[in-house]
């Protein structure tokens, strides 16, 4: 899959212009994970929609599959799977099974083939107790799960989701990244949205940091906490006042931040690392780990903390 | 076919699940009720068939209509309708599918409004000729599954159906020769209704209620079916054009 210089722009009456996206490239391998991370409005549905089909494009170009999203639609839709919209995108007085019946014939599964898939993902999604339910009657996390089911039916190579977890319980959403991976076991490519830092880390291969309609980086999950912090960082726990104050007046310790129960030790230079680790142990502190920025915190740095704006 | 079908089971799912989908069903006596009301009033038994088919017509091209337009606006709202367009069958089959399952659901107008003739004025109907009101049915369910793309094509471009419904009723039923007979309308007026697939099948069906020989049933039949695939073929680059637009727009989804 690829996007090469996307732009997209929404274009409403008596409003100004929005931007939704702008020269966005990038390229997801085959069998790979990639997480698409970015804050409210920043683009994330908007590139998911282009390379779905569902939108069309302002400018640039994007390719599924070897196929162009605009020009190859016909040959696009069958081999992609798309969970857009959470918990929505179901009919609710229907039951499970009749749902996921009515996409398999809209992907022209033939009836037989199309109970058969039905059964397998009910089960695999954990349903299959309550596939005769109406979907009204489900959980949040439920709707999501079987939404999730209607996104495979069609065995799709190529499949989008849309903050796909949103709203699942823990249980739920642990199960969902388990799932995530034997799909990519399975070797299709899984391009997905989400808020949740753990859930990129734990699942993507590669993660896209989008703000704004542009691409700020592409990277694996650790290549990116290095991108944001160069240097490594010491965590500590146990450490009295003294001991840390000490610390901090250390060759190649840049500053030293301390809370409720622990201390943190940023170095300047990863040459720093033994010297600070045998002075720490030696001043019997035993609790001593070097750590990277996690994913949070590298979206924080990059696209910076803006509390509820947009 | 296994897209075309698949929707039809759905819909056919989706009435039995929510019975408001059969309010079409529900107000067909009504309508056979004040027809048969007039045409004993005003002393004019020769109009019975006019009578007794309006009400049938009137429920099938209603329910084609409200479902053209429910598609459109349910799917938009509980965000279906993206994945529906995303999907290799496409919309225009799946409008077509629901609104023949719905269409061919209204021959049960025939039996209320037979009903309604026997108990209610003591008019006797006999279907004189049952293949071919069979085969009418079946026909102009056709036309009419095939003419609802155009009538969903315009509906995704606006932001909801109700307008247009509402106002694609009455004026077709006129036209059509539905509700009185064409040959009442002015004369300019009639080359207009006989481009309605409706006036055909309202022939068919009055004609086979009467005793005198049908002729040239299959030709009629044919153009029905003809006009109903003309409606698809337009209906289809109604929708191709107005897809694409909303694409561009980013109005399949009311988010």
């Amino acid at each position: 899959m690829e996007a090469d210089d996307l732009g997209r722009v929404f274009e409403v009456k008596k409003r100004p212009t929005v931007v939704a996206l702008s020269g966005v490239s990038l390229r997801v391998a085959p069998g790979e994970v990639h997480g698409l991370l970015g804050p409210n409005g920043a683009g994330k549905t908007t590139l998911v929609k282009i390379l779905s089909t569902v939108l069309l494009p302002s400018t640039g170009a994007a390719r599924v599959t070897g196929h162009d999203v605009v020009a190859e639609t016909a040959a696009v839709r069958p081999v992609i799977g798309i969970v857009i919209g959470g918990d929505r995108g179901l009919y609710g007085r229907l039951t499970a099974r009749q749902n996921l019946a009515y996409w398999a014939a809209l992907y022209r599964l033939a009836p037989a083939e199309g109970r058969e898939r039905s059964e397998a993902l009910l089960a695999r999604v954990g349903l299959a107790d309550r596939g005769d339910d109406r979907v009204q009657s489900y959980s949040r996390g439920m709707r999501q799960r079987l939404h999730l089911a209607r996104g495979l039916i069609n065995d799709p190579r190529v499949l989008f989701l849309d903050e796909p977890s949103t709203g699942m319980d823990p249980v739920a959403a642990r199960e969902f990244r388990a799932i995530v991976r034997e799909l990519a076991a399975e070797g299709r490519t899984v391009f997905l949205t989400t808020h949740d830092m753990a859930e990129a880390e734990a699942v993507c291969d590669r993660v896209t940091l989008i703000d704004r309609g542009r691409v700020l980086a592409t990277e694996s999950p650790t290549a990116l906490s290095r991108l944001a912090s160069r240097n490594e960082r010491i965590e500590c726990a146990g450490a009295d006042d003294g001991v840390l104050q000490r610390v901090g007046t250390l060759a190649g310790v840049e500053r030293v931040t301390v809370s409720a129960d622990s201390a943190r030790i940023h170095l300047e230079t990863e040459a720093a690392v033994g010297e600070v680790m045998r002075w720490l142990v030696a001043a019997g502190v035993t609790s001593v780990r070097v750590t990277r920025p996690s994913l949070e915190e590298v979206y924080l740095d990059m696209v910076g903390d803006r509390g509820m704006g947009i | 076919m296994r897209g075309l079908r698949g929707a039809a089971r759905l819909q056919f799912q989706i009435v039995r699940a929510d019975r408001g989908y059969l309010n079409e069903i529900l107000a067909n006596p009504f309508f056979a009720i004040i027809f048969l009301g007039i045409v004993r009033a005003a002393g004019r038994r020769d109009l019975t068939a006019y009578a007794v088919v309006a009400p049938v017509l009137i429920t099938l091209w209603g329910m084609a209509l409200e479902i053209s337009g429910d598609i459109v606006d349910s799917d938009r709202g509980v965000g279906i309708l993206e994945g529906v367009v995303a999907t290799p069958v496409g919309f225009p089959t799946v409008v077509s599918g629901r609104v023949l399952a719905v269409t061919l659901l209204s021959g049960v107008a025939i039996v209320e409004t037979w009903l309604v003739a026997r108990i209610g004025f003591g008019v006797d109907i006999t279907v004189h000729h049952p293949w071919a009101l069979l085969a009418t049915v079946v026909v102009t369910g056709l036309a009419a599954a095939g003419t609802a793309v155009i009538m969903a094509g315009v509906f995704v471009l606006a932001r909801t159906a109700k307008t247009f419904q509402n106002s694609l009723n009455y004026p077709i039923f006129l036209l059509a020769g539905v509700i009185v007979p064409l040959s009442f309308l002015p004369g300019w007026l009639r080359p207009v209704g006989r481009m309605l697939f409706l006036s055909w099948s309202a022939d068919l069906l009055r004609e086979s209620l009467a005793p005198a020989a049908m002729v040239d049933v299959i030709p009629r039949l044919g153009i029905v079916l003809a006009l109903g695939a003309a409606g698809l073929v337009v209906g289809r680059a109604v929708m191709h054009v107005v897809l694409t637009r909303v694409r561009i727009l980013g109005t399949l989804s009311f988010e």
